[in-house]
């Protein structure tokens, strides 16, 4: 594991009114990593999402991408620097097709003379090519995320958060998404950073797991490790592990 | 023997204008017509330019006669003032209506003012101009003020016929579509429709919506405001009731209905739906005052019951069967870039 930090978070803390999100976390993650997120309903993974990728701005604390501060600076500086995510409920543009979508990720690095061979890479990279004219509306879940990742991936980010990527996707699906994740971290050396319900998907990609509960950081280490740890039994895989 | 899709494109488009040249001609002699070929070009620009911060952007502007009410004044007052050239007056009413729109827009963006919130503030906007207008006794005051009569003069835009006014309105609905042809396929453009249906998704992928909001308001001011010089010209007076919201509603009903985004969508919604209107208001008028309203209404009705997506995509329909049939060519009825 290389130890170069990508990304530093600092006590970062966030609340809506008297409820406390996220409580001060801090945690590193590392250059080339695949990092998982677990927790219950309502842990704060995708409050701390918004707040690392600059849709929220923390109350307390910092966020450091890259050696260079990001707290409170706007998403779309944050996605330049390199870092992008996609979201838990699909935001899709549903009136642009395929292509067009991925095209608005790729014009953050290229300009009109060599976006569409970055829009070409990244569609046949996810295996977009039989739906890339239509429009985003009319695809099936699967699909969507798939081009969700599709969009993220073609800003061209050295971090890639990926918010419940696996959701409601059959065991074939996973498996493919899986794929491609693999990949994506092997040959462009993306460091990634899954938010996840399906175990399946966190036990079998991530090196390393940290465990938010009621917006507090309790947990951090391998996959075995955490699977062991009773205080996460205790949170989050509670009674089913019991019984 | 197989025509090329370009090939007839580039026709059918020769065609369309040959037909816009020649129609001041055909009817020259009524000036009442001539008015309102004028008119339904005028909302064809309107509504064009909409398209930019409306159809593409997603932002419902309802403030399209403010911009036209400021470039009217502001190229009305430097003719009636100091005799300036309304050709001159046309840039500089574009520019007061852009640095107004940078004005509000500016607030408007930073403080993330959004959809039905945007859609009120500019059309309290229009009032407020009006009102404001009306209390400016320098430049407006409640009476009418009248522009310079000349019989023909090229350099006070004014002129004893309303042909040149139909020409004028023309070149500019032209240069309208190509600017928002040109946004459409640029990289403004498709940053513009990623925020307007979702602004958060849009700016994780590094689109800065605030400065696109703005450039995309800008755009739309400019032209509109340019289009103002010419309507005070062809009207031959400068009034706050210029300032109207109703109007500016109508703008923004007639790209909505044209279909968001679509480059002559909101030209084509402009043809049918203000000539329908003045056609009906010219022959039921007499009968029974406000029944082309109503008559109005149902028609809107209908298109936001059986065509949401707005009447330009019925005609990309017929226009792909039609050029599949003409071409030989079963791609086109599948292609997802539009026929013009």
């Amino acid at each position: 594991m290389s130890s170069k930090p990508i990304l530093q978070v600092s006590n970062l803390t966030k609340r809506f009114g008297n409820l406390v999100a996220v409580n001060n976390v801090t945690l590193q993650i590392h250059e080339g990593e695949i990092v998982g997120l677990i927790g219950p309903n309502g842990a704060g993974k995708t409050t701390f999402f918004n707040t690392i990728t600059g849709l929220y701005t923390p109350d307390e604390g910092r966020v450091i991408f890259k050696g260079e501060d990001i707290t409170g600076v706007p998403p779309h500086k944050i996605c330049k620097l390199g870092m992008s995510r996609t979201f838990q409920v699909t935001k899709a543009f549903t009136e642009m097709t395929v292509e067009e979508t991925v095209r608005v990720g790729a014009y953050n690095r290229h300009g009109e003379d060599d976006v569409m061979e970055k829009v070409d890479e990244v569609i046949s990279f996810c295996g977009l090519e039989e739906i890339r004219h239509q429009k985003c509306g009319d695809l099936g879940l699967a699909s969507l995320r798939r081009v969700e990742l599709a969009r993220a991936m073609a800003t061209e980010p050295d971090l890639l958060l990926l918010d419940e990527a696996g959701a409601g996707l059959t065991a074939a699906e996973l498996a493919e998404l899986m794929e491609i994740l693999r990949q994506l971290n092997k040959e462009q050396s993306v460091t990634l950073c899954v938010v996840e319900h399906v175990m399946q998907m966190v036990m079998g990609l991530c090196e390393r797991i940290f465990v938010l509960d009621a917006g507090e950081l309790i947990a951090e280490g391998t996959p075995e490790e955490i699977s062991n740890n009773p205080r996460v039994i205790e949170a989050y895989l509670g009674e089913r592990a019991i019984r | 023997m197989k025509i090329k899709a370009t090939t007839f494109n580039r026709v059918l488009l020769g065609v369309v204008l040959a037909i816009a040249l020649v129609i001041p001609l055909l009817i020259r002699t009524n000036q009442y017509n001539l008015v309102l070929v004028t008119t339904v070009l005028l909302y064809g620009v309107l509504a064009t330019a909409w398209n930019i911060i409306g159809g593409m952007a997603g932002q419902l502007d309802l403030a399209a006669f403010a911009y036209l009410g400021l470039g009217a004044f502001t190229s009305g007052t430097l003719l009636i003032r100091w005799n300036v050239s309304p050709w001159i007056g046309m840039i500089l009413g574009g520019l007061v209506a852009t640095g107004f729109a940078v004005l509000v827009g500016f607030p408007l963006f930073r403080f993330k003012v959004r959809e039905v919130w945007y859609a009120l503030t500019s059309s309290a906007l229009v009032e407020v101009l009006k009102v404001a207008f009306v209390m400016w006794e320098d430049v407006g005051g409640p009476v009418e003020r009248y522009l310079p009569y000349y019989s023909f003069s090229l350099y006070h835009m004014r002129f004893g016929t309303y042909i040149p006014y139909y020409y004028i309105m023309l070149a500019i609905l032209v240069i309208a579509l190509l600017v928002n042809y040109r946004i459409g396929r640029s990289k403004l453009g498709f940053y513009l429709r990623a925020l307007g249906e979702d602004e958060d998704a849009a700016e994780i992928l590094g689109v800065d919506a605030r400065a696109c909001k703005l450039k995309a308001l800008m755009i739309y001011a400019f032209i509109v405001g340019a289009t103002g010089a010419v309507y005070a010209c062809m009207y031959g007076f400068i009034h706050p009731s210029f300032f109207s919201g109703a109007r500016s509603t109508e703008v923004a009903i007639l790209g909505i209905v044209g279909g968001m985004g679509i480059t002559y969508g909101p030209l084509l919604a402009a043809v049918i739906l203000v000539s329908a209107r003045e056609f009906l208001r010219a022959s039921l008028g007499g009968q029974m005052e406000s029944l082309y309203l109503v008559i109005y209404s149902v028609v809107l009705i209908l298109i936001a019951l059986f065509r949401p997506q707005g009447i330009a995509v019925f005609f990309q329909d017929a226009y792909r069967k039609l050029l599949s049939r003409v071409t030989g060519d079963e791609h086109v009825l599948k292609a997802n870039t539009p026929g013009i």
